[in-house]
């Protein structure tokens, strides 16, 4: 069973077109969905958690029209938005045994069970009569977890769950999400390159509605090995550096900027060789580079 | 300026939004509408300018209480919306200041509300100006008319109420929390009005507390004359400025502990956690989680379904999650709180005149269940509320998402929360059942009807809230915009709750609406509760239409566009869906089209028959038939057939009449009654109808041979009542299974009716008939001349009903037998009686007694009878105790009583008065109710009440007075004076004086000075207070005797029902001429104008003298004065004999003995009186008994103070 999109657009009111014919198909397992702020990330992931309605397009889970088929949809569903609150007054406890009837879990002990093993999962078991209007954010992000995760879903969306959380947070609700892979389509949309690199098995980059790669991790950071080079350069330099390469990324390394390089040869002298990262896969997709040398898919290259 | 900055960012921000707009328009244009459907009728009948400054006093009122959702929508987003958003640490953390920022939004949300409030008094000019309007309605313009409500009222208002507003919304950092504080400033200023002024009395308490200054004005429409309404400008009077300073004290206040409390501060959710709690609950996941290794837990395989039964238990999962909101949030428990404090209330509602009443099951709920009570309105308005709450529960705390995509489907979370609110409101009526039980069983009462309070606590009147519940939550749904769907639920509210009364919309068009229902211990629901289903059912019909609406335009998700929403909807729009609608559109239209059958076609404009127009129509048609000769009826013979399991009744009689005048009559006038059929007319001669107006209700038959003076004529006649179906209101519950009670006024009337006329000037004016009095003066000769009403008769009914039931009708009952299963009453008088019955049918009680007339020559007796419900037996025993007394009282004070029967009948009506019909005087159920014994004044009340009715017998069913001013001051000025004796010979002075005190209470509520002389006086002030206590006061100045001589001359002289008929003027001769000259400038104020006395004793020192004697002095002030009609006050010189008396010690509470009682002669101004007395003196006065007309009759007597007597001034006696 895999997800299978097919030419999804959506364009909202204000002219933005958030969704631009996204065709992706998601297997089971990790799937990262990368791109920047404002990249129609989130659209995808709402329109496919049975939010918001595309303008057109498809998007199937197995025998499952996703945009049509809601209630099916619902019932297979596990979803975590990027910003959610709780009720305040309400344990933790409380609030998921409502969301465990919402997801149709009614058999009292079965609820019990599913409850207690999720808030242990989670390691909320302790705070479970807590007020949730006193969790921390992490706390609060492995909450709406354990709501994701009622019921089995074999559809999981999450979306940016990662941003603000304290790097021990980050590995420990990344730790959550591994498990889910197992049986389940699971889709992490993220602008953080590494939540997708230790994570994920497929992934897909988005840009501006547009799907610019959809690649293996592994296979693409592959693909890039020996195209990428890497020079540290002062800071007056940069504008010729840019002007003679082409310079998927700048960083700051203590006051110096280190420049990565995309290049078939080596570009030249300081230059060096680098071993390729996620992140350079990233930037050389976001600058258009990737697709010239290694196009998995058609679909990518127009 | 920063302060400035922020006034006009938050000035420019709301002004941009919708609902400020939106408020703009609304809040002039329902003041607009309200003022033209309602207030135009006010003032008519009122008899003021629709533009007089008291009523747009009045509309600039109503038109700040709509103000009030715009102070909340403004003053909670104001204070509130920068943690809604999560600006606040931005905007926390910029160098404004606490000042400037709370000072700036609060200043810009009081400009914008005040801005908005400033279009109502323009949309009442428009509305003044506005063609159409009739000429006579319209007085002069003046600016400060509408200028002075403005910043008297408005502006206040509109300052209280955004501070305190935004002071609460501000320090609990929750817009809503405006909308709470708001539905409680109303209930408070109506409580203040309702329960502090109107029940308790403390009018000068509930001027100062009620926030929106309603009770000042409630005040004022009772005490300012029409002319005083008129060109009074309401602006800086007293009560209103003293007003306005508490409570802009009050938001002053509120707005510096404001701005003392707020923090620019992060402020955690969840404020009631006990400290700490966060620290431990990090602890426990937060630190933990970094280092733990995952936990690998067995997944737990659970069954998940998803059919009609999880649907259910999701659904009641939401209403269970929606229960437990809101009864854990603090405006849930104040709800519950004031509800069981307004029941606990109860106690207070339903005395009368401070006389306790048993509090039977009916008499709760008659408070309980009525929704005549302004303050339940607080049910509804936080209904709406919590409708609104829950509406966006999820949204508000950002957990939309999670919710939306659980595999609920759409209708869940509405039915959901609909149960969930519905369950609050059932909690809530059980609570109140509850509470109303405690009230029975505090006050010693232990009949409780469990099955009564569920019927209409948990029947009907949950009904009605779960109708308006499902409204809201629609409304909420449906508009998504919290400020709007509350402003848009509440006008729905009032447009329900007071649009019947104010004659707003049909029945079919008002949501939620019926017919009225009323309970009785007697006919329970009656002929109600029929009719209430059907409405109920019509409605429920349409909440279902409303919630297949909701569902289909439910936001879920992230699609809150109109248009994306009706796309959605057309998604949702299912085969099931459709069909749900379809049927709901076809019970709609079926149960509509059963209610429009009922209250259209079979009762098609039932009240028409009184409606004025049709009214005006008849006197402008056969108005020239007034004075018209017509025989007089003098015996009326009747078969009455009343079938009360069927809710009809038959009528056939014959009438014998006799052409008492001096010229042949050739045509007999004919009027039948609307409310009943009348059938075929028959005479004993030959007669052709010529005319047969349906309409209007008018027959004239042409005499083939004209009656001659002297000769006799029969006219028999069939009237048929068989209500068919149900009207739109007004219900007829004259036949009901147990409880029948209907009049004479069914029969057809002989003659040109000259009081179905309009008879209120404004009426007449708008229906452009020739202005005239309501009532001719009392010397208008033609008004002696006419006996219309008058006659006497004699009757003789056999009244048939079913059988277990007793009929009750005027006169001696010869006969009662049963045939075909019903049994049957004969009835005949032993003396003709006034032509005015009344016929009564149910499963009585009988209490008997008997008075035996020892004066008459051979013992005469007289049975006393009272029918009355079996469980309302308290007071029969005083009621029979009491018409025995009176019977002997008025036999020997005025004349003989000519009946060899008096009969007391209950019938079902929740009210308490009595009527005084011949022979049967009919009460109601409230009535029978009163608990004398139980009142800590030891007054009988009751007994004085009957007394009142049994003297009707002499005044008013012997001596009649002719239809004129002053006829009142005849018929119950009298009755009350002599009830007053009978009390005074069976229960003794004292007993007397203190029911006079609470009478007297009367003149400490707010009444209008400005009046007519007593002579023409018929309003309830003058005839059942004014005039006994003047009457009264005659009695101790000229002596008992001299009084009861005139009484009895005037009764001789008319008990005969003849014309001339007397008038007031005939009493005032005989006073004068039975009194001596030397109290003819005292009955000249007292009945001829309308003169106040204010008599003040300012000290009052006393000395000892020679003998154990103590020299008393009193400092005293007097003064006179007349009020015209229209409230001006003339100070007139007073040279007046005025009682002054000196009391002793008072003993275990009661007053003490008197000690001097002495008439002086009192001047104007300040006097001096010293008097001596033997015995230590505690207290003096001026008229200490008011036996003068005084309204602050309170400073008449003065404590005693110890000491010398002022200096310089040598005491001496100065009578």
């Amino acid at each position: 069973m895999d997800l299978q999109i097919r030419d999804l657009s959506k364009t909202y009111p204000n002219g933005v077109r958030a969704l631009d014919d996204v065709t992706l198909t998601i297997p089971r397992g990790m799937f990262g969905l990368l791109g920047p702020n404002g990249a129609g990330k989130s659209t995808l992931m709402r329109t496919l958690a049975t939010l918001q309605e595309p303008d057109s397009g498809s998007a199937r889970l197995g025998d499952i029209d996703v945009l049509r088929e809601k209630d099916r949809v619902r019932q297979t569903l596990g979803y975590l938005p990027q910003e959610f609150g709780v009720y305040p007054h309400v344990s933790a406890e409380r609030l998921l045994e409502h969301f465990a009837v919402l997801k149709g879990i009614t058999g009292r002990r079965a609820r019990r069970e599913v409850v207690d093993g999720l808030l242990r999962q989670t390691n909320l078991h302790d705070v479970r009569r807590k007020k949730l209007g006193g969790f921390s954010g992490g706390m609060r992000q492995r909450f709406g977890v354990a709501v994701a995760l009622l019921g089995e879903p074999r559809l999981v969306i999450v979306d940016e769950p990662t941003a603000g959380l304290d790097p021990a947070e980050r590995v420990r609700f990344l730790n959550l999400l591994s498990d889910l892979g197992e049986n389940s389509v699971v889709i992490l949309s993220t602008h953080i390159v590494e939540d997708v690199s230790e994570l994920c098995t497929r992934m897909a980059i988005i840009d501006r509605g547009r799907i610019l790669l959809e690649a293996e991790p592994l296979a693409s950071i592959a693909a890039l090995r020996g195209r990428i080079w890497r020079r540290v350069v002062a800071r007056g330099e940069l504008p010729a550096v840019e002007a003679a390469h082409a310079v998927i990324s700048t960083r700051l390394l203590a006051g110096r900027t280190v420049v990565h390089v995309h290049a078939q040869s080596h570009p030249g002298a300081g230059f060096d060789s680098v071993e390729p990262d996620l992140e350079d896969v990233y930037f050389t997709t976001m600058a258009g580079l990737h697709a010239a040398d290694a196009a998995p898919l058609p679909e990518v290259a127009r | 300026m920063k302060l400035g900055e922020i006034i006009r960012f938050e000035a420019g921000y709301q002004g941009r939004r919708a609902p400020v707009w939106l408020f703009f328009a609304g809040v002039p244009g329902l003041t607009f509408w309200l003022a033209t459907e309602a207030y135009v009728a006010k003032a008519r009948s009122g008899g003021f300018f629709f533009n007089a400054p008291f009523n747009v006093a009045e509309l600039t009122l109503v038109g700040s209480v709509m103000g009030l959702l715009v102070a909340t929508a403004l003053a909670g987003d104001a204070a509130a919306r920068d943690v809604r958003t999560r600006m606040h640490p931005l905007v926390y953390t910029s160098p404004a200041g606490k000042a400037a920022y709370l000072g700036g939004r609060f200043l810009a949300a009081f400009a914008l509300t005040a801005l908005i409030l400033s279009a109502v008094p323009l949309a009442l000019l428009l509305a003044a100006l506005r063609p159409g309007i009739e000429a006579g309605l319209v007085g002069p313009f003046r600016a400060s008319t509408y200028l002075g409500p403005y910043l008297s009222i408005a502006l206040p208002n509109a300052f209280v109420a955004t501070a305190l507003l935004f002071s609460l919304a501000a320090l609990t950092r929750r817009a809503t929390a405006s909308y709470l504080g708001a539905v409680l400033l109303l209930t408070a200023s109506i409580l203040a009005w309702t329960l502090v002024a109107g029940k308790l009395g403390r009018w000068e308490l509930a001027k100062v507390i009620d926030p929106l200054g309603m009770t000042v004005l409630a005040e004022m429409a009772r005490a300012w004359t029409a002319a005083e309404k008129n060109t009074r400008v309401i602006g800086l009077q007293g009560p209103l400025v003293i007003n306005r300073l508490v409570w802009i004290g009050v938001a002053l206040g509120a707005l510096a502990v404001t701005h003392l409390r707020f923090r620019f501060a992060h402020h955690a959710a969840g404020g009631r956690r006990r400290p700490g709690a966060r620290r431990d609950a990090r602890a426990a996941g937060g630190d933990a989680a970094a280092a733990a290794p995952p936990v690998r837990v067995a997944r737990t395989r659970a069954r998940r379904t998803f059919g009609a039964a999880t649907h259910a238990r999701q659904t009641g999962s939401v209403a269970a999650e929606s229960f437990r909101a809101i009864v854990t949030s603090w405006g849930g428990g104040a709800l519950a709180l004031l509800t069981v404090l307004i029941v606990l209330s109860g106690p207070v509602w339903f005395e009368h005149m401070g006389v306790p009443m048993v509090p039977t099951t009916g008499r709760m709920i008659g408070f309980l269940g009525g929704t005549g009570e302004l303050v339940w309105m607080v049910i509804p308005l936080l209904t709406a509320f919590y409708a609104g709450e829950l509406v966006w529960r999820e949204r508000d705390a950002g957990l939309g998402e999670i919710a939306a995509a659980a595999p609920a489907p759409d209708w869940v979370p509405l039915a959901g929360k609909l149960l969930g609110l519905g369950m609050v409101l059932a909690t809530l009526q059980a609570l109140v059942m509850a509470a109303a039980m405690l009230v029975q069983a505090r006050l010693g009462y232990h009949r409780f009807e469990v099955g009564v309070y569920a019927r209409v606590l948990l029947g009907i009147r949950l009904a009605d809230y779960l109708l308006f519940a499902v409204l809201a939550v629609v409304v909420h749904a449906v508009v998504n915009q919290k400020h709007v769907a509350h402003a848009v639920v509440v006008i729905a509210y009032a447009t329900m709750a007071f649009g019947p009364a104010l004659g707003i919309g049909d029945g079919l068009l008002v949501y939620g609406s019926d017919p009225g229902w009323g309970y009785s211990d007697l006919s329970g629901f009656g002929a109600y509760a029929g009719p209430w289903l059907w409405f109920k059912l019509y409605w429920a019909a349409w909440a279902l239409l409303l919630a297949v609406a909701a569902r289909l335009l439910w936001v879920r998700g992230t699609e809150n566009g109109p248009a994306a929403r009706l796309r959605l909807a057309r998604g949702r729009l299912t085969r099931r869906t459709a069909a749900g609608a379809a049927a709901a559109a076809g019970l709609v239209l079926c149960l509509g089209g059963f209610v429009f059958y009922n209250t259209h076609v079979l009762n098609p404009d039932r009240a028409a028959p009184a409606s004025p127009e049709r009214r005006a129509e008849y006197e402008r048609r056969y108005g020239r038939y007034r004075g018209v000769p017509q025989p007089r009826v003098t015996a009326a013979r009747l078969r009455v057939e009343i079938h009360p399991a069927r809710g009809s009744a038959e009528i056939r009689g014959t009438y014998q009449m006799v052409n008492d005048g001096a010229v042949p009559i050739d045509s007999i006038h004919v009027l039948p009654n609307g409310e009943v059929e009348l059938g075929a007319i028959g005479f004993d001669r030959p007669a052709r109808r010529v005319l047969d107006d349906r309409a209007l209700g008018y027959r004239i038959y042409a005499l083939e041979r004209p009656l001659r003076p002297g000769d006799t004529l029969r006219l028999g006649f069939t009237v048929r009542h068989a209500p068919r179906g149900f009207p739109e209101r007004g219900i007829d519950a004259s036949v009901v299974a147990n409880g029948t009670h209907f009049g004479s006024e069914w029969l057809p009337a002989v003659g040109y009716q000259a009081e179905r006329e309009l008879s209120g000037a404004g009426d007449r004016r708008a229906h452009r008939l020739p202005p005239r009095p309501a009532l001719p003066a009392p010397d208008d000769a033609a008004a002696r001349w006419n006996g219309t009403g008058a006659e006497r008769i004699a009757l003789d009914a056999v009244v048939g009903t079913d059988a277990g039931q007793t009929a009750v009708a005027p006169g001696r009952l010869l006969r009662a037998w049963t045939e075909h299963g019903r049994r049957y009453f004969h009835y005949a008088t032993d003396a003709p009686i006034r032509n005015e019955y009344a016929f009564f049918s149910a499963a009585y009680a009988v209490r008997e007694g008997v008075w035996i007339d020892t004066a008459a020559k051979r013992g005469r007796t007289v049975a006393i009878q009272v029918f009355h419900h079996p469980g309302h037996a308290w007071n029969v025993e005083g009621m029979v105790r009491s018409a025995r007394a009176s019977l002997a009282s008025y036999s020997r004070r005025f004349g003989p009583y000519p009946q060899g029967q008096i009969r007391l009948v209950e019938y079902p009506d929740p009210g308490i008065s009595l009527h005084g019909a011949p022979i049967d005087i009919s009460y109601q159920e409230g009535f029978s109710l009163f608990d004398p014994r139980a009142d800590p004044r030891e007054i009988d009340f009751p007994f004085a009440v009957v007394a009142h009715e049994v003297a009707h017998q002499w005044w008013g069913n012997q001596l009649t007075p002719a239809r004129a001013e002053g006829g009142a001051v005849l018929s119950e000025t009298l009755a009350w004076y002599s009830a007053l004796g009978v009390v005074e010979e069976t229960y003794g002075p004292e007993h007397l004086a203190r029911l006079l005190a609470m009478m007297r209470e009367a003149y400490l509520q707010p009444h209008a000075r400005g009046a007519v002389p007593l002579l023409r006086g018929n309003d309830w002030l003058l005839a059942y207070r004014k005039g006994p206590f003047v009457m009264y006061a005659l009695r101790e100045y000229a002596g008992d005797a001299r009084v009861n001589a005139a009484l009895r001359r005037l009764f001789q002289r008319h008990a005969a029902g003849r014309p001339p008929l007397p008038t007031s003027l005939d009493l005032y001769r005989e006073l004068r001429a039975a009194t001596p000259d030397s109290l003819h400038p005292l009955l000249h104020d007292l009945l001829e104008a309308n003169t106040y006395w204010e008599l003040e004793t300012r000290t009052v020192r006393a000395q000892p003298a020679a003998g154990g004697a103590w020299r008393v002095t009193l400092d005293v002030h007097a003064r006179k004065i007349v009020v015209d009609t229209t409230g001006v006050e003339t100070e007139i010189p007073m040279d007046d004999a005025v009682e002054i008396g000196v009391f002793g010690d008072a003993v275990r509470g009661a007053p003490g003995a008197p000690l001097y009682r002495r008439m002086h002669r009192v001047r104007s101004g300040d006097q001096r009186i010293t008097v001596t007395v033997r015995g230590k003196p505690a207290r003096a006065g001026i008229d200490p008994r008011t036996l003068l007309i005084d309204d602050v009759p309170g400073d008449n007597v003065a404590e005693v103070t110890p000491g010398e007597a002022a200096p310089g001034a040598r005491p001496g006696p100065r009578h």
